[in-house]
């Protein structure tokens, strides 16, 4: 810990890029994953064909998508962020499609009765009625970009893992813990405080 | 060989050791075990028999196994040998930091043959077409481009006396930004791809043959030489030493990371790639 | 392809070495979840304690986990193997315990009615119905594993990994690829293979 308050600045600043990185890189995730689930939840063959391809993306390591993307987009940033939103795609989009795909059908008859179009009965009945499985599928999402944003070191892309391949490199062990610690820290706080939301949402919704 | 034989076979103990294998080491790198098959090769086909020795670990244990004539000779660079073997600072042209490790290194009983015409120093390397595109061909001309250039480099570069502050000292060269990249192999993936448009390398690296990078001459001689060499223990050599410095002048960086690559990019042994070199330069 | 076809042995090696790593990882966590499983599943205070901790574990980044162990043990293949132990244990707990709860309580009171012992019920009834979920949370455990020992490679575990981080240090992009690709197609392989044992299971449970 002696290395923490010697160097506030660098752990503010690996924090803060881990930060960015996972958010931006769970945003553009999501962002593409709930239109995505949406579009093809009613098209049993494209919503299979989803399932299927976000179950290989889920399966293929992190690293092997970091490192794929290196020849193609270069270090830093971009592909990082790239690698981290693909990352983050499957557990949001599968659980749109079963969501909207489970949601009430007498829920959906009342809606069609009051002459909603497709898109209304998507905003106002599937989705509110899908949010908690969706929810779910964040939280899942997002602690994975949260761990996997550790990986982006590997090509430059900053973060937390700076401090633990640094620490490695330089044998200096307190650089390494405090780069760990956080990383462990970030990633079980993320899943502590989305699985309490995602309880808080559900019961709203059971309530409602 | 006849004479040698004769000599031998009279039993004088200094000269039975010329007789006996010579053994080469290396150290754990491609370019010392390529170089080492070529000192070994060398001597082989002047008529010695030779040992290998090769893949020993880092100059510490290299400079031990010879001082302890477990090998005879190895590959190595000037400015290691002033700066991590001698301890003194790594300074000065290439021919005062070679009288330098001389006289240091003759006490021990060992010399520095005449360098070969590799220098694996520092250097700092942009794409070919920004060489063409700014006219840039030596650190001057990159110091008066600079301000317009991102610059990416190991994480120490930021403080060692050789990087930026001796950038900036001797050519008064100061980046518009500054990357910290500790993999080398990201630092040529940056430039690659644009997001860096100058990297710190070394001067014999194979990536820089691959992608044809330019290298830029450090016309001001900010950073030591690091010519190599075969370091050998005092009078081991006899009457093979021709074989050896014959070697020097065709040795280059362009031609040595053309050999490094083949080792390390095509996965060819440097027994091979070696053999293949003397064949077709000689 | 030059690299990879002159240095085959070298590949094969590096896919040896982790399918190695990931057997063994899986074979030490079926060893430690099961008799776990067996013990708390009947028992609701232990259960929840032990899940709990176990899905801590399993929230855990790999290459934090892997820095955190580096101090203890050290580099190499022992670190290597506790951590992955680490990540597969939680999972097959959960399975486990998951399956033998759902073993409906009409088919352990026949089986008493049968006559069968603690032990003979346990094998004969409740592991046979409960081996559907066990399967199934091996089949996640070894996706995860596969995944999780290619970070392995940073603390010098070799495998698959140890292509990818060599080709990065390098700028080697012909090893990055293989590497990467590899490892991908060892997790989908996998994958496929224990679902496909999963399906020709008969629906039970």
């Amino acid at each position: 810990m002696e290395w923490l308050s010697a160097h506030p600045g660098l752990f503010l600043e690996a924090v803060g890029d881990h930060l960015l990185l996972s958010l931006t890189g769970l945003a553009i995730g999501v962002a593409l994953a709930l239109p995505l689930g949406i579009l093809v939840a009613h098209r049993p063959r494209l919503a299979e064909a989803a399932i299927i391809l976000a179950g290989v993306l889920r399966t293929v390591p992190s690293l092997a998508v970091l490192a794929a993307l290196l020849p193609l987009l270069g270090v830093g940033f971009t592909p990082s962020v790239i690698a981290l939103a693909l990352l983050a795609l499957p557990p949001v989009l599968v659980n749109t499609v079963i969501g909207i795909q489970g949601a009430d059908r007498a829920a959906l008859d009342a809606a069609r009765g009051l002459g909603m179009t497709g898109w209304q009965r998507a905003f106002r009945v599937e989705l509110p009625l899908a949010a908690p499985l969706i929810f779910a599928g964040l939280r899942v999402a997002a602690v994975q970009v949260v761990s996997a944003a550790a990986l982006a070191t590997f090509i430059g892309g900053g973060g937390l893992g700076d401090l633990v391949t640094q620490g490695l490199a330089l044998l200096d062990t307190g650089r390494m813990l405090v780069g760990a610690i956080a990383i462990a820290l970030l990633a079980l706080g993320t899943e502590a405080l989305l699985g309490m939301l995602e309880r808080h949402l559900a019961a709203r919704v059971r309530g409602a | 060989m006849r004479r040698r034989l004769l000599l031998a076979a009279l039993a004088a103990p200094a000269l039975a050791r010329a007789a006996a294998a010579l053994r080469v080491g290396s150290k754990n790198f491609t370019e010392q075990l390529v170089v080492a098959e070529l000192f070994a090769q060398a001597l082989e086909a002047a008529g010695a028999r030779v040992e290998r020795r090769v893949n020993l670990g880092g100059t510490a244990i290299a400079h031990q196994a010879l001082l302890a004539g477990e090998i005879d000779l190895y590959p190595e660079y000037t400015g290691t040998g002033l700066g991590v073997v001698l301890k003194e600072p790594p300074e000065g042209d290439a021919a005062t930091v070679l009288a330098k490790v001389r006289a240091g290194y003759a006490p021990l009983g060992l010399d520095w043959l005449d360098p070969t015409g590799i220098d694996n120093g520092n250097a700092l390397l942009v794409l070919p077409e920004t060489a063409r595109r700014l006219g840039l061909s030596t650190l001057s001309d990159l110091a008066r481009a600079a301000p317009g250039l991102v610059l990416a480099a190991g994480n120490e570069f930021a403080d060692r006396a050789d990087g930026l502050p001796g950038l900036r000292r001797v050519y008064g060269m100061e980046f518009r930004r500054f990357r910290q990249f500790a993999a080398l192999g990201l630092r040529y993936a940056a430039l690659r791809h644009g997001q860096a448009d100058v990297v710190n390398a070394y001067a014999t690296d194979w990536q820089i043959a691959t992608y044809g990078f330019a290298v830029l001459a450090d016309d001001r001689h900010l950073w030591p030489p690091y010519q190599l060499a075969a370091v050998v223990r005092h009078g081991v050599l006899g009457d093979l030493a021709p074989a050896l410095l014959a070697l020097g002048p065709r040795l280059d960086n362009p031609t040595m990371q053309e050999l490094n690559r083949q080792v390390d990019q095509d996965g060819e042994e440097p027994r091979e790639v070696a053999a293949r070199f003397l064949r077709g330069a000689g | 392809m030059r690299w990879t076809v002159r240095n085959l042995d070298t590949v094969w090696a590096a896919l040896l070495a982790h399918c190695g790593l990931v057997a063994a990882s899986l074979a030490l966590a079926l060893v430690v979840a099961l008799p776990l499983g067996l013990l708390v599943a009947r028992r609701p205070g232990a259960r929840t304690a032990v899940l709990g901790s176990a899905s801590v574990l399993y929230s855990l980044p790999t290459l934090a986990l892997f820095a955190l162990l580096v101090p203890v043990l050290g580099l190499g293949f022992a670190p290597a193997l506790l951590a992955l132990v680490t990540y597969a244990v939680p999972i097959l707990l959960r399975a486990l315990v998951a399956g033998l709860g759902a073993v409906p309580p009409a088919v352990l009171d026949a089986a008493e009615g049968m006559g069968l012992t603690r032990r003979q019920r346990l094998f004969q009834v409740e592991l046979p119905l409960a081996l559907p979920a066990l399967l199934g949370g091996l089949r996640v455990a070894s996706v995860t594993i596969v995944s999780a020992a290619t970070v392995a490679a940073y603390i010098s575990a070799g495998g698959l990994g140890s292509l990818i981080l060599t080709g990065l240090d390098q700028g080697h992009t012909e090893k990055i690829l293989v590497g990467a690709g590899l490892v991908a197609l060892l997790a989908l392989l996998l994958d496929a293979a224990l679902g496909a044992v999963q399906r020709r299971l008969p629906a039970s449970g």
